[in-house]
């Protein structure tokens, strides 16, 4: 910095010492209005926030989700221990949670589908002609008798027989669909386990998955994630204290995260944001650059104290002057890196992206300026709190920092870090899109919603729904034996894919009807001729049901179907067959009378989130690096700066791509945030090291000792906040959601390569090349520090 | 590093800072390129159908000797077995319509017979099928099942339809007037022949198929199927449960009491028993006298509809939902 700016900053601070019981009474002002609206920010999960914006999928989905089924499906199973479903008590508990779902909140009433709703019917040949009537609705089938007809019922209807009665009779299952809008995971969740609840036991046992109860055991995991946060705090306080042994090292930091937190969410109110339970942990990514920058302008305030600093003001003034250049690079950085990530089309990244961007720029206030006007009320001197001293634990790392740099050893751990760099970018091409193993990646295998969704797909079809909706071009384009032999066909051709468990449409229903006004001739289970015959069918099977019991397989005036299909898991990968594997039947077998559209459902939203989380990732990495590059070159006035800089930042992201195809979590909706905001997050460390260099230079030229004087001082504020961040961030793997403790994992390894890029790996860097922009050229040297100003 | 290119002159600095310049650039570019043009191009697991699929309904099943076995079903399937129903293969039929009968002069010469008058013929075990020449009218033409007697197929079908093919397959005529009648199947022994349809009409001929006299008979449940085992004995069955059974070529038929309810859809005879099949797993047996009949179900909680049965050595093939091989009372289902 030239020395006139050194000034300005200096003025400013000794300002705002001068100042400083107006400086901390504003900022409380602030704070505190901010916590107040802070507290009224809504905790909880907006699927409709995970849903790209303006992808096609996304847009069928949402014109199609009231008739053929959306995202918001829960499937309820019963299963019995000995015997079969075809048992009084048994059918009782389906009829009595078939009732119960009417009343729980948010659910679309018309669809809730069981042996014992009005929806499934059976339908026979009489003497009145073809009639369709519930097989089990409304009254329970009274003495054996009738349970042998019940029976009978479901053995004879393959769209019964299989999809919603297991092959071998001991399992049925119960499906209700949710309103999108307003659900309120949380208390649909309890109504829903509460019916679970009275109907688990005398040997039939309850299984239930779909997102809401998903969301709903995310939610009913709050408190503990409540408890791991406090928990993680309170390490944090714990640690600082520890290795600082003074109490304005350990409050102070803490202080930064606070209010910049507070701050932050009371912006998302502001805002009109919610928080979602499941994206905490992010909020100790951004924590961590407070914490970060307010331990810098610490320890640096240690050194100048130690250093014989006049006062503890003079040592809070130089503290802040000499370190507002990298702090200021720093923010700006960040920022500007976490904002790019709002380009993503995902309205809850869109979201985070804002919040982060405002947490970030916060630290400005609650780091650069609070911990040095707080720092000023400090009496020098004094003892340390408790007698514990690692400190030379802490030096001697730092001393074999400089030991690597300063000797050959740095040519290693260059060649070492090339070729990680290059194993690592390698195998981050493994890094699987979507989720990355069966089950919900949120909860851990073993949790009962995994087991309970491992359960229902051994005996039924598959839990997770896609439909593909079938455009025709006019009315009654259903009807044509040209459409609907093309959708058999294509459910065919979809079902070959071993994740697809099974598949339903208009075309799996008219051979039934079909059948029965044949004498129930299996020869014709198939469909009409021509469009008046299986207009004919279709009405028959209408004939006698509610408007809309049709809905979704058809409309009213058969212009748009649907084909739904069910699958065993929603991995990245069975989502992307899928999806190629629907475009190729489309491209292979067109047919003139309708077009095939992707994609509703779970399924089809998750299809349409893969698709654009890949392309926004790189598209964030690309810009973040983008950011980061004009800031450094601004900075430094030189473009060698910003490839200075990228490195760390490249390295991070390779790396932990690495850790995450390695340890299967894929990156998905619920990583991403993680993976997102942490682009730019890498690089704070450096700049203080580097800086630090850059800084010692301006009073002494060898650059030798400019490093290991940066390492001992910059260094040990990096160092302190990398074992305080990654020991309380470790806390999380204790969490109950697998997603918190592997994002905390995430955050712990992200913190330590920073750091460990900022010890080791960048002096190394700066000592072997002496790129200009630290140690200076000939044309631009540094310019000599003038002897500091009294203040 | 760089302090040490001041040998090399200007021009070399001039060429590293060209080079730091352009290398952010260059990356960043890249991955922004990446980013907006590289489609999420995973690679694709390829997805090979089984032989036999899950949707798949085989109406008919033929096993020209020990070991081969033919099946044809919906969506234009046809399947072969080379190992005795071990393992099955599918072949290339060129339709997607529902497939309904299939027969086998020997294991390289067969014939199906489906919807819309399609009937295709091989002559080679069934690497290509080849469209036959089929007399078609203007209804649908939907044929149901196909036999050969005495190295002639004759298929049978709605609106009347009975055809003949005396080159293999490869072209049909009419052997009888259309007629607002399925017929649902044929049996020939010598010049001894019998046709069965619906409202329960039986058909005999004398001629060889030349011409048909119907049988008097109450009976007014349309009827399924038709087996002789000799020149004199006989047994039709059909829709809930009916079985007839006729002790003197045809001429006249008695119903016996009916083993079931459920509709049975196929009968014959193999050499030691009658046995029948039928909707929801029902197989009903009888001895040679055909008085007796037992019902039960195929196996155990099997409950598939089953359209037809054929003996190969000590084994019996079933077609309809599913195709299955019966071995020794033991049902396996080809493809679970």
């Amino acid at each position: 910095m030239k020395n006139e700016t050194f000034s300005k900053v200096e003025r400013l601070f000794a300002t705002l010492i001068r100042h400083r019981a107006w400086v901390v009474l504003t900022v409380a002002v602030m704070t505190a209005f901010m916590g107040w609206l802070a507290s009224h920010v809504e905790v909880k999960t907006v699927f409709s926030d995970l849903l790209p914006k303006n992808h096609p999928y996304v847009a069928v989905n949402q014109r199609f989700k009231s008739t053929f089924g959306g995202s918001n499906m829960v499937s309820i199973m019963l299963e019995v221990k000995d015997g079969t479903i075809f048992d009084p008590a048994v059918l009782a508990k389906v009829q009595k949670i078939t009732v119960g779902l009417q009343q729980v909140d948010s659910v679309d009433t018309y669809q809730i589908i069981s042996i014992a709703s009005k929806k499934i019917k059976e339908v026979r040949a009489s003497t009145e002609g073809v009639e369709s009537r519930p097989i089990m609705w409304p009254e329970l089938p009274k003495g054996p008798a009738e349970i042998a007809v019940l029976k009978e019922a479901v053995l004879n209807n393959p769209l019964i027989y299989g999809p919603y009665v297991s092959m071998d009779l001991k399992a049925t299952l119960i499906t209700a669909d949710f309103l999108d809008g307003d659900i309120n995971y949380s208390r649909a969740f309890d109504q829903i386990m509460s019916l679970v609840g009275q109907a688990d036991g005398d040997g039939v046992m309850v299984r239930v998955v779909g997102e809401p109860v998903l969301y709903g055991w995310v939610n009913f995991y709050l408190d503990e994630t409540i408890r791991i946060f406090f928990a993680a705090i309170a390490s944090l306080v714990i640690i600082l204290l520890l290795i600082t042994r003074t109490w304005h090292g350990t409050v102070l930091p803490l202080l930064a995260g606070v209010v910049s937190a507070i701050w932050a969410l009371g912006a998302a109110r502001l805002m009109g944001f919610h928080l979602d339970p499941l994206v905490i942990v992010v909020a100790f990514l951004i924590t961590a650059q407070a914490i970060s920058n307010s331990v810098q302008l610490i320890s640096r305030y240690d050194d100048e104290i130690a250093q014989g600093a006049r006062s503890s003001a003079a040592a809070a003034v130089a503290s802040a002057k000499n370190l507002f250049k990298p702090s200021m690079l720093a923010i700006v950085c960040d920022a500007g890196c976490v904002l790019v990530v709002a380009l993503t089309p995902i309205p809850m990244l869109e979201k985070i992206s804002y919040i982060g961007t405002v947490w970030i720029l916060s630290i400005f206030v609650s780091a650069l300026i609070l911990t040095p006007v707080m720092l000023s009320f400090f009496r020098p001197g004094g003892g340390p709190v408790h007698p514990i001293n690692i400190r030379p634990v802490l030096d001697a790392i730092l001393r074999t920092c400089a030991g690597i740099v300063t000797t050959r050893m740095r040519y290693v751990v260059l060649g070492l870090t090339g070729i990680v760099f290059l194993v690592s970018g390698w195998y981050a091409f493994n890094l699987k899109v979507g989720d990355a193993n069966p089950g919900s990646p949120i909860l851990w295998p073993d949790s009962s919603y995994n087991q309970d969704a491992t359960d229902i797909n051994r005996q039924f079809q598959g839990s997770d729904r896609m439909f593909v909706v079938v455009a025709g071009k006019e009315k009654g384009a259903l009807r044509e034996p040209e459409v609907l032999a093309s959708m058999a066909n294509f459910q065919r051709y979809m079902e070959a894919q071993p994740e697809v468990g099974g598949s339903i449409s208009l075309a799996d229903i008219l051979p039934q009807v079909r059948r029965v006004l044949r004498e129930g001739n299996p020869m014709y289970a198939e469909l009409g001729n021509d469009a008046a015959e299986n207009s004919e069918l279709t009405y028959m099977f209408v004939s006698g049901s509610d408007p809309g019991d049709m809905d979704r397989y058809a409309d009213a005036d058969a212009r748009n179907g649907a084909v739904t299909l069910f699958f065993r898991d929603h991995q990245g990968e069975t989502i992307r067959t899928a999806v190629a594997r629907v475009q190729d039947y489309v491209a292979n077998n067109p047919i003139e009378k309708a077009e095939y559209l992707l994609a509703g459902g779970l399924v089809g939203v998750l299809a349409a989130v893969n698709e654009v989380i890949l392309a926004g990732q790189i598209e964030a990495i690309a810009l973040a690096l983008l950011v980061l590059v004009v800031c450094c070159t601004v900075t430094y006035r030189s473009t060698v700066a910003g490839v200075f800089f990228m490195i760390p930042v490249m390295l991070s992201n390779t790396i932990t791509f690495s850790y995450m195809a390695l340890n299967d979590i894929g990156m998905n909706i619920n990583t991403l945030p993680v993976v997102a905001l942490g682009i730019g997050l890498g690089v704070d460390y450096s700049f203080y090291i580097v800086d630090g260099i850059r800084e010692e230079l301006h009073h002494n030229p060898n650059v030798e000792r400019a490093i290991v004087k940066a390492l001992s001082s910059a260094g040990r504020g990096v160092l302190v906040t990398a074992l305080t961040l990654i020991t309380s961030v470790g806390l999380w793997s204790f969490s109950s959601l697998r997603l918190q403790a592997d994002m905390g994992l995430l955050i712990a390894l992200w913190l330590f390569i920073s750091a460990f890029s900022a010890l080791f790996i960048m002096p190394a860097i700066v000592y072997v090349f002496r790129p200009a922009f630290v140690v200076g050229s000939k044309q631009r040297p540094i310019e000599r520090a003038e002897p500091a100003v009294v203040v | 590093m760089l302090h040490s290119l001041k040998q090399f002159g200007s021009g070399a600095r001039a060429a590293v800072n060209v080079v730091t310049s352009a290398l952010p650039i260059a990356i960043i570019g890249g991955l922004l390129y990446a980013g907006f043009f590289v489609k999420a191009e995973a690679v694709i697991n390829k997805v090979e159908p089984k032989a036999v699929e899950r949707r798949d309904n085989f109406f008919s099943v033929v096993a020209p000797d020990a070991q081969i076995a033919w099946a044809a079903g919906t969506g234009g399937k046809i399947v072969r077995s080379d190992d005795g129903g071990r393992t099955w293969h599918r072949q290339d039929s060129t339709t997607l319509e529902n497939l309904q009968g299939i027969a086998a002069w020997d294991a390289q010469h067969a014939v199906v017979a489906g919807n819309h008058g399609v009937v295709l013929y091989t002559s080679d075990g069934g690497s290509t099928w080849k469209h036959a020449q089929v007399p078609k009218s203007d209804n649908p033409n939907k044929l149901f099942r196909v036999h050969i007697f005495d190295g002639v197929a004759w298929a049978v079908g709605e609106f009347g339809s009975l055809l003949r093919s005396d080159d293999k397959g490869a072209t049909w005529t009419r052997a009888m007037e259309e007629k607002d009648r399925a017929w649902n199947d044929v049996f020939f022994r010598g010049r001894l022949g019998w046709l069965v349809g619906e409202f329960g009409t039986v058909m005999r001929s004398t001629d060889g198929g030349a011409t048909w006299s119907e049988t008097a008979l109450d009976n007014k449940v349309s009827l399924m199927g038709v087996d002789f085992r000799d020149d004199l004995n006989g047994v039709a069955v059909g829709l809930t449960g009916t079985v007839l059974v006729t002790s003197d070529g045809g001429q006249t038929w008695r119903e016996v009491a009916r083993p079931t309810r459920e509709h049975l859809l196929d009968i014959a005879w193999d050499e030691k028993r009658w046995v029948a099949v039928g909707d929801k797993g029902v197989m009903v047996t009888s001895d040679a006298a055909a008085n007796e009949w037992k019902a039960a179900r195929i196996s155990e909680g099997d409950v598939s509809w089953r359209t037809q049965i054929t003996r190969a050595g000590d084994r019996h093939y079933v077609a309809g939902a599913n195709l299955a091989v019966l071995d020794g009372g033991t049902l396996t289902i080809v493809g679970r």
